[in-house]
Formats: C-alpha cells, sequence, structure tokens
C-alpha cells in the first residue's frame, strides 16, 4: 500500500476512534480499476477502506451538504480543487468552518478515467491525466488542518484557454453548429449538475418539472437552455475541478462553458480564481462604479 | 431568399425599467414619435431583474432580437440594481455570442425617462439591424423540434432504402 493512503487510514482511525469527528469523507476502490469512487465511513473498522490513487478524482468537498444537519464534526480529504470546493461552499454560507476537520493531500494530478476504460489495466501508465489536470494552477489544498506528503509544484501559472480561444475564432455560424452538435449528445441526466460543488441550491430550477423553465422533452434547444443556464449559474463561482465533464455520459465538454466566463470575468473585471480567498466578493455578487461600459 | 427578407418583420422584445425606459418609451408615445410597431416592451422593476434565462426562452419560443434597457448608471432606482446588470449582461452577452448566437441580435442600452428621442432612435436603428439579418433560426425549440423530425425520416428512408 502507499504511505499516503496508509497515513490517510491511520489518520482516520485515530479521529474517529477519538470521537473528535463523527465521520470521514474519502475515497474506495469502485467496481473498476479505473474508478475511484467517494467513501463516508463511520467506524475506525471500515478506516482500511480508505485508498489514494491516480483516480481519485470526485470532489468530495460537496459530500459536506449532506452534512449540513450533522452535530458532530467531520473529517474530509481535500486535494487542491476539493479545497478551493470547500472554500466556495464556505463562501456561500452552505457549510461551517469548525464542523469539518480537512485533511489535505497534495495531488500530482489524476489520471482520465474515461480514456483508461478503454484500455486494460495493465497499460495504466499509458493513461493521459485528466485535461483538467493538465493545466492546474492549484494541486496543493488551500486550506486545511493537517497536511499529509509534501507540496508539490503546480503544472502551470497561468490558466490556459487555448481550447476557448480556438473556438472564439470561427464564425458565429460554425460555433453555433459546433454546439447544437454537442448538446444533441444531451441527455440531461443533470450528472454535471450533481457532481458541481458550484450548484449547491436546495431547490434546483431543473429539479421541479413546475417551475417551467424547462420541459421533458429532449431537444437540441431545451438542452442547450439547461447547459447556458447551468453555466450561468456557476458563473464566477467555478473552481475548475472538471467533476462536470468527468461525469458526463455524452462526453460534451462543458468546461469549455465555464471557461469561457472564467476568461470573461479575468477580462472584464480583473482576475480571479473562485475558491481561494473567502473574503474576495465573487464577481458576479457584487460591481464596480467603474466597470467596463458597453450599455450605451 | 431577398423576397422573404423584403417581407421580413422581426418580432424584438424590449425590457425596459419601469423607472426610466418605460417612462422613456411613454414619452416617445406622448411626443407623437413614430418607431416601428416591431417591438413588444415587457415592463420589468428594475434593470436586474432581467434574468438571463429570460433571454434565453425568448430566443427559443420565436424572438428574432432582445433589448435590455434600463436607467443610466448612478440613476437607479434600487441604487444599485443597473450595477449589477451591467456585470452580468457584460458576460451573458459574450457567453451567447460563443454559443453561437449572431451578436446583434442581443443589445442593452441605457434610456432614462427623459429620452423618448433616444427610445425612438434605439428601437428604429434596432429593427433596421435584425431585419437586414433575417429571421433568428437559432436556439428556437420549434425549429430544433422540425429539425430532429426531418433526421429521423431520413434515417427511416434511407433504412428501407437499404
Amino acid at each position: 500500500m502507499n504511505p499516503i493512503a496508509q497515513e490517510m487510514q491511520n489518520i482516520a482511525k485515530e479521529l474517529l476512534t477519538s470521537g473528535e469527528v463523527t465521520a470521514v469523507i474519502g475515497w474506495e476502490k469502485g467496481t473498476f480499476w479505473y474508478q475511484s469512487t467517494p467513501v463516508m465511513i463511520t467506524s475506525a473498522e471500515e478506516a482500511d477502506k480508505l485508498i489514494w490513487d491516480e483516480f481519485c478524482q470526485p470532489n468530495l468537498s460537496k459530500y459536506l451538504l449532506d452534512y449540513r444537519l450533522n452535530e458532530g464534526k467531520v473529517a474530509i480529504f481535500v486535494k487542491g480543487c476539493d479545497a478551493r470546493a470547500f472554500n466556495r461552499l464556505l463562501q456561500d454560507n452552505q457549510i461551517e468552518r469548525q464542523k469539518a476537520y480537512l485533511i489535505g493531500i497534495p495531488c500530482p494530478g489524476m489520471k482520465d478515467h474515461k480514456q483508461a476504460a478503454l484500455v486494460e489495466e495493465s497499460a495504466k501508465d499509458s493513461v493521459p491525466l485528466a485535461k483538467v489536470c493538465q493545466s492546474c494552477r492549484y494541486p496543493n489544498p488551500v486550506v486545511y488542518d493537517r497536511l499529509i506528503g509534501s507540496e508539490v509544484t503546480p503544472r502551470a501559472t497561468e490558466p490556459d484557454f487555448s481550447d476557448v480561444m480556438a473556438l472564439e475564432a470561427m464564425t458565429p455560424d460554425e460555433r453555433y453548429a459546433f454546439w447544437q452538435e454537442q448538446h444533441t449528445k444531451c441527455i440531461r441526466c443533470y450528472a454535471c449538475r450533481n457532481a458541481c460543488p458550484a450548484c449547491n441550491c436546495r431547490n434546483c430550477i431543473f429539479s421541479d418539472s413546475k417551475s417551467g423553465w424547462i420541459s421533458k422533452d429532449v431537444n437540441t434547444s431545451e438542452n442547450q437552455f439547461y447547459a447556458i443556464t447551468r453555466a450561468t449559474h456557476v458563473a464566477g463561482r467555478c473552481v475548475e475541478c472538471g467533476q462536470c465533464e468527468m461525469v458526463c455520459p455524452s462526453n460534451i465538454p462543458i468546461m469549455l462553458m465555464n471557461k469561457k466566463y472564467i476568461k470573461d470575468i479575468n477580462d472584464l473585471f480583473g482576475k480571479y480564481d473562485a475558491g481561494i480567498d473567502i473574503d474576495t466578493p465573487t464577481p458576479l455578487g457584487h460591481y464596480k462604479l467603474d466597470d467596463p461600459e458597453e450599455f450605451m | 431568399m431577398s423576397s422573404v427578407n423584403e417581407n421580413f418583420e422581426p418580432k424584438i422584445l424590449v425590457f425596459a425599467c419601469n423607472w426610466c425606459t418605460y417612462a422613456g418609451a411613454d414619452l416617445a408615445g406622448l411626443s407623437r414619435l413614430q418607431y416601428p410597431p416591431n417591438v413588444r416592451i415587457l415592463r420589468v422593476p428594475c434593470s436586474g431583474r432581467v434574468n438571463p434565462q429570460f433571454v434565453l426562452r425568448a430566443f427559443q419560443r420565436g424572438i428574432d432580437g432582445v433589448l435590455v434597457c434600463g436607467c443610466h448608471p448612478g440613476d437607479c432606482h434600487y441604487t444599485s440594481g443597473n450595477y449589477y446588470t451591467r456585470r452580468r449582461y457584460l458576460l451573458m452577452k459574450r457567453m451567447l455570442e460563443f454559443m453561437g448566437t449572431d451578436p446583434e441580435r442581443f443589445q442593452t442600452r441605457w434610456i432614462s425617462g427623459s429620452e423618448g428621442p433616444k427610445f425612438q432612435e434605439v428601437i428604429t436603428e434596432a429593427t433596421g439591424i435584425i431585419k437586414a439579418i433575417g429571421p433568428n433560426r437559432k436556439m428556437r425549440d420549434d425549429l430544433t423540434i422540425q429539425a430532429a423530425f426531418a433526421q429521423r425520416d431520413a434515417e427511416e428512408e434511407e433504412g428501407e432504402a437499404k
């Protein structure tokens, strides 16, 4: 077993035995070798389930929402993006800082489980890193109570918008055709919403068919309406963990839309990275008198 | 195609804030200023009320152009509503273009209660532009359904031919 997994298990055992926390959220091995799924453990005996490998990409911070009404503390393992997601939820007043015990793990980057699904386990090493991990700027947790392992050097210092710019360079008709093709594939399973740490409304407008915002027809126009609205609702709050894209069964490049908003926010209102510190107001949650003027 | 465009009367949806733009439209009417009848004015309490979903829904249901209008910065009846609107729609406009809609179809303007002539001018200009680029065929739900049916029919025909 790798030393990080060993230490994770030891810490989980120690915390659960001492009663400091009532539950620990981590990863366990999933059904397939290329899947590591979230696990919630409540007793020290279960701590052996915890693992750490190159497929621990699920963002755990969102699961803290399930423990909103829990009276005790919950321990949670955080990579760079989970820590940003934690800050994000904290800033939205969704969770309380003192009710979480964060165990930070610097992340070397996670492998793309969709690519891995196509090859045999023996070819594990040839599987590339997930797209978001390739240009990760925050592999080290930005907030934690305790750190396992040593900090790693970020793969990038500047955000990578090359895919967004490639699409921007097309004509409107080409772009429309591109997105039509993508959104025709959407089956509206809402996995992207469910996995997203920025999507934390108790009542989502898409869950309630009576809200009238979305019909039951699955057609491209409604899919596109859903996609744009989802991206707009998380604009300025996306922590770039790429969960939406990873869980998408139709392989829609959802991060492209999120990155478009991030790029525009950077260009228009100044550089902003969601979830880095909780004191900076969100870009769409405040305004400046000298914002760019395009209303004439 | 050109004959279609010549006879084409666009439908334009104008979101007008109650305190400025709606009063501006009222002034345009009182002053007997002529503007094209292609606009549908929807009064909202503040331009901040205009949820981006309203704009998307309008395009889905067959509107050819959308105008979001409100008080000039500093004049908002609710102090800050239009500043939030400004941020939101700077982003929304770019996102709509990123999704492939024509940039002319979505516009934003500040029109105060005393700017009746500006209201006339904005509506006339917008109608002219949208008339020139023709009906909106993007994002419309009826058209995407039609396209899906057409594709299904084509596939069935292909299957029969085989």
